[in-house]
């Protein structure tokens, strides 16, 4: 039997215990996207937006949803290292919600935070006016495979003009081997809304799979920053799309911090109206084995949006790193103003960094560049640092550092901030990089 | 639309002036590809019988392949059937052995695209091979590029007089099962440029092709193969014309470029088959696969292209640097107006130690042209210190065209430095308002910004090519200017 086909063997048994039951459209788009599935398999190589990440891997070996949080005691004091004090915690752990260790106290009566399963349960109105309208199951097949598979996630609805004073984090947590933890998100700040999500996936050391897709609807005039923490285990395989509308004069700000995972493969897509902003920014850090794609796709829709977006990567060992970002500028989308910036830093003979910057434009009143530079370290800088009585080791990362901390630099969540800059602190001894030099 | 905006479109829309017809007794094969019409036509040119197996074989391997759709191009299908692969004015006797022979009526056609064949009237030192439709019908300064040791003949005559020299390196850079094209052109191609520099040789003198489509209903498919032996030089230039005709004509070549230890080869083309009307009837599919590849260390190749011409343009002329120290290089100003399309860029395949590449690309678009800049810059593991740089920019004349730009790049070696720099605009109203406020007219002000847009590719052209180039820049934005 092939990997695929035991997929299907397995959605038809687990199928019952997925939310939504009793809503027929939901079971609707679920077997739509099931047989959208079927048909392709994961996405292959040949698929030109995948030509770089070989996710083969994935559909050998047979990864199974559970259907609980699982018994398994969660190391509070691991846990507290991810998780933000002062924000309104949801909790879901290998793929289910986990209402013991969320926290939604002083949440405003207005705003609507809930679990997936649960807003389907209360609000399946409000999420049937949502759900796969920022995505179609066409993106690829791994936003179909979601569709179909989703066992929980995280809903959020911000009515007009509510600013939410804390922000909201969602923590995807996996414990158990050969788990598939299959999410999804809807994220809908209304008109002048404002809010701050941050979603984490974290997990211990066993092979498993994170699906998740988050869709996020920016109303009129409305602001979103979304961080992502990308802290998976080293064994496990992580996918994650991000797909994004939005409306007039909207922000919408992305940070995305891949630091985890054997392989992942990270979606990035927004689409802009009137005016409206994004703002893309990225860090990946690969070491040993790992692969990290980034994937972006930016579509000025209408005139006078802007689009900024700076990707980092810092490669070393046998590590693999993959840009591909597209700006598309339709035809009356005048006046745009886009730049798309991928720095990649290759620290070893065996790394490899491979990027694919596109521009598809059919307007002419535009303003549109991007630049792409993959290097090493720079001579003259190593020589400076050398000069003023600084070991070699020491200037290397020390530059390696600053290279990485513009990207943490730009996170204005104090708290995300000092736990980000601790997770970079991390990887280079004390001895090279002093935290009390910032 | 602002006046200015006129005065480009004005710029931009003037007439193909390369467009009539020369009537000759020619000899054409009917429509049709199988066997027996590759055995025929490789009969017809007299060649060893390696090349009818060569022939054969990347006919067998053509037909199991699919044309390539990747490419941001809009082609309707083409009917392989329907076009005739053999066409070339009737000879006399055993072909022409000077000048004096060749007829009138073709060196009247070259002396109206600007190509005197006449040796005496020629002022520069260029030797020329012009190849109209399926064979070369004269080559000028034979004499004295044979006293320097160079061989600069057509491709037919170098299988009757030099089969070995052409047999080890033909298909050698780009086999006949590389790509759907360049399979279609190992199986029929009737004629092309031979050019052989041996060691330590500087050529004296500049070489050209010019290509011609003269008759209807047939393809185009020529094979250019230039071999720089260790220490040479040489500058190549090509040069591309065809009629004003309703039916889409196809042209598929396949240029191979072998540069030996410390050899250069610096190729130029304008490239200006007719891109058909202003309603996008007619004009010539341009599929072509240009590969060089430095084999030896310190090797250098150039690539300078101006493609003002075809309704379709599908190139990507290719660099593979395998030679220590060996440099590569592709500068390109592709226009495109009207309906014309274009996907063209360029690939660095960094091997070698040491090795460097840079990429100009300059793309603009007007009408309702899609210009598509694709390119590659590829560094293996063992390319230690490897360098590029890219910069492809586009300028967008009138709001329903396209730019496009798809870059590819791969890095496998930490020391290598790559760079890659792109930027769309338009002609900006302050620059013009600058030109004219200092008395220039709108369309000088156009064509003086979109020659400086250019400069950089411009500059690495020789001479007489330059001139040419900006005099074609000139007329293919006629009437477009905003």
């Amino acid at each position: 039997m092939s990997g695929l086909q035991n997929y299907k063997v397995d959605y038809q048994q687990i199928l019952p215990d997925l939310p939504g039951q009793s809503l027929a459209w939901l079971q609707q788009i679920r077997s739509d996207a099931f047989s959208a599935f079927s048909d392709t398999g994961f996405p292959s190589l040949r698929e030109e937006e995948w030509r770089y990440t070989n996710i083969s891997a994935i559909e050998k070996k047979l990864f199974s949803p559970s259907t609980n949080v699982g018994s398994n005691e969660i190391d509070q004091a691991w846990l507290d290292d991810f998780c933000l004090k002062d924000a309104y915690t949801l909790v879901i752990i290998n793929g289910r919600f986990s209402k013991a260790h969320s926290s939604l106290k002083g949440l405003p009566e207005t705003v609507t935070i809930l679990s997936m399963g649960d807003a389907l349960q209360q609000k399946p109105e409000l999420v049937e006016k949502y759900l796969s309208k920022a995505v179609a199951n066409e993106e690829h097949s791994f936003v179909a495979f979601n569709s179909a598979w989703f066992s929980d996630g995280l809903f959020v609805h911000l009515p007009a003009q509510q600013v939410l004073d804390k922000p909201v984090q969602l923590i995807h947590l996996v414990t158990k081997a050969d788990c598939l933890a299959v999410s999804r998100n809807i994220l809908i700040v209304e008109d002048r809304a404002q809010a701050e999500v941050i979603e984490t996936f974290v997990g211990d050391s066993n092979a498993y799979l994170t699906a998740s897709v988050t869709e996020i609807f920016v109303e009129n005039n409305a602001d979103l920053t979304l961080y992502k923490m990308q802290n998976e285990g080293d064994k496990a395989y992580h996918f994650g799309g991000t797909y994004v509308k939005q409306a007039k004069h909207s922000r919408f700000k992305h940070h995305n911090f891949a630091f985890g995972s054997l392989l992942a493969r990270n979606d990035v897509h927004t689409d802009l109206d009137v005016a409206s902003e994004c703002n893309l920014n990225g860090l990946y850090i690969g070491v040993k084995r790992q692969h990290i794609d980034n994937h972006t796709r930016i579509k000025h829709i209408q005139p006078h949006a802007i689009s900024k977006e700076m990707y980092k990567g810092i490669l070393n060992q046998r590590a693999k790193g993959v840009f591909q970002g597209l700006v598309f500028v339709a035809e009356n989308a005048q006046k745009t103003d886009s730049a798309m910036n991928n720095r990649n830093l290759l620290l070893s003979n065996d790394a490899e960094a491979d990027a694919k910057p596109q521009l598809e434009i059919y307007a002419d009143d535009v303003k549109c560049a991007h630049g792409v530079t993959v290097g090493q370290l720079d001579e003259k800088s190593i020589f400076y640092l050398k000069s003023r009585a600084i070991d070699e080791e020491t200037a290397r990362n020390m530059l390696t550092f600053a290279f990485a901390n513009e990207m943490v630099g730009k996170v204005d969540n104090k708290e995300l901030h000092t736990m980000l800059l601790a997770q970079l602190l991390q990887r280079f001894s004390q001895k090279s990089v002093d935290e009390k030099w910032l | 639309m602002s006046s200015s905006t006129k005065e480009i479109e004005n710029l931009i829309n003037q007439d193909y002036k390369q467009g009539f017809v020369t009537e000759l007794e020619v000899e054409t094969f009917p429509p049709g590809l199988d066997e027996e019409v590759i055995a025929k036509l490789s009969k017809i040119k007299n060649e060893p019988s390696f090349m009818l197996e060569y022939r054969l074989k990347a006919f067998r391997h053509w037909q199991t392949m699919k044309e390539p759709d990747w490419a941001q191009l809009n082609i309707e299908a083409i009917d392989y059937q329907s076009i005739s692969y053999y066409s070339a004015p009737k000879k006399k006797g055993d072909g022409p052995q000077s000048l004096d022979e060749v007829d009138p009526e073709l060196l009247e056609t070259y002396k109206k695209l600007g190509i005197p064949l006449d040796e005496q009237e020629r002022l520069a030192g260029v030797a020329v091979d012009a190849v109209f439709d399926s064979v070369s019908v004269a080559t000028t300064f034979k004499g004295k590029l044979k006293d320097a040791g160079v061989i600069f003949c057509p491709i037919s005559e170098a299988l009757q007089e030099y089969p070995e020299l052409v047999k080890k390196y033909l298909g050698t850079v780009v086999t006949e099962t590389d790509n759907f094209f360049a399979s279609l052109n190992a199986a029929v191609f009737t004629d092309g440029s031979f050019v052989y520099i041996p060691k330590g040789v500087r050529c004296p003198m500049e070489l050209s092709t010019y290509f011609r489509i003269n008759a209807a209903n047939t393809g185009q498919f020529e094979r250019t193969l230039i071999i720089a032996d260790a220490g040479s030089h040489v500058s190549y230039l090509e040069g591309c014309t065809a009629p004003m005709r309703d039916e889409n004509q196809l042209h598929a070549a396949v240029v191979e470029l072998v540069i030996m230890d410390d050899a250069e080869i610096k190729y130029s083309t304008v490239q200006n088959w007719y891109p058909g009307d202003e309603n996008g009837v007619g004009g010539i599919y341009n599929f072509v696969t240009k590969r060089a590849e430095c084999r030896g260390h310190n090797a250098k190749v150039s690539w300078t292209q101006v493609e003002t011409g075809s309704a379709i343009t599908w190139k990507y002329p290719s660099c593979v640097l395998l030679g220590d120290n060996s440099t590569g290089e592709f500068y390109s100003v592709a226009l495109t107006n009207n309906y014309q399309q274009a996907d063209t860029g360029t690939k660095m395949i960094h091997i070698g130690k040491n090795t460097s590449s840079t990429i100009i690309s300059k793309g603009i678009s007007a009408g309702k042209a899609q210009n598509t800049y694709r390119g590659l810059v590829k560094v293996g593991k063992g390319a230690e210190n490897a360098r590029n740089f890219t910069q492809c920019d586009s300028l967008l004349v009138g709001d329903k065209c396209g730019a496009h730009t798809f870059p590819y790049i791969e890095v496998k070696q930490p020391s290598a430095q790559v760079e890659h720099e792109a930027t769309t605009s338009k002609i900006s109203e302050d620059q013009l308002f600058f030109c004219q406020q200092r008395g220039l007219s709108a369309e000088d002000a156009v064509s003086m910004i979109v020659n400086g847009f250019c400069k950089e590719v411009f500059k690495e052209l020789p001479m007489e090519f330059a001139v040419e180039a900006q005099a074609l820049l000139g007329i293919s934005l006629e009437g477009s200017v905003g």
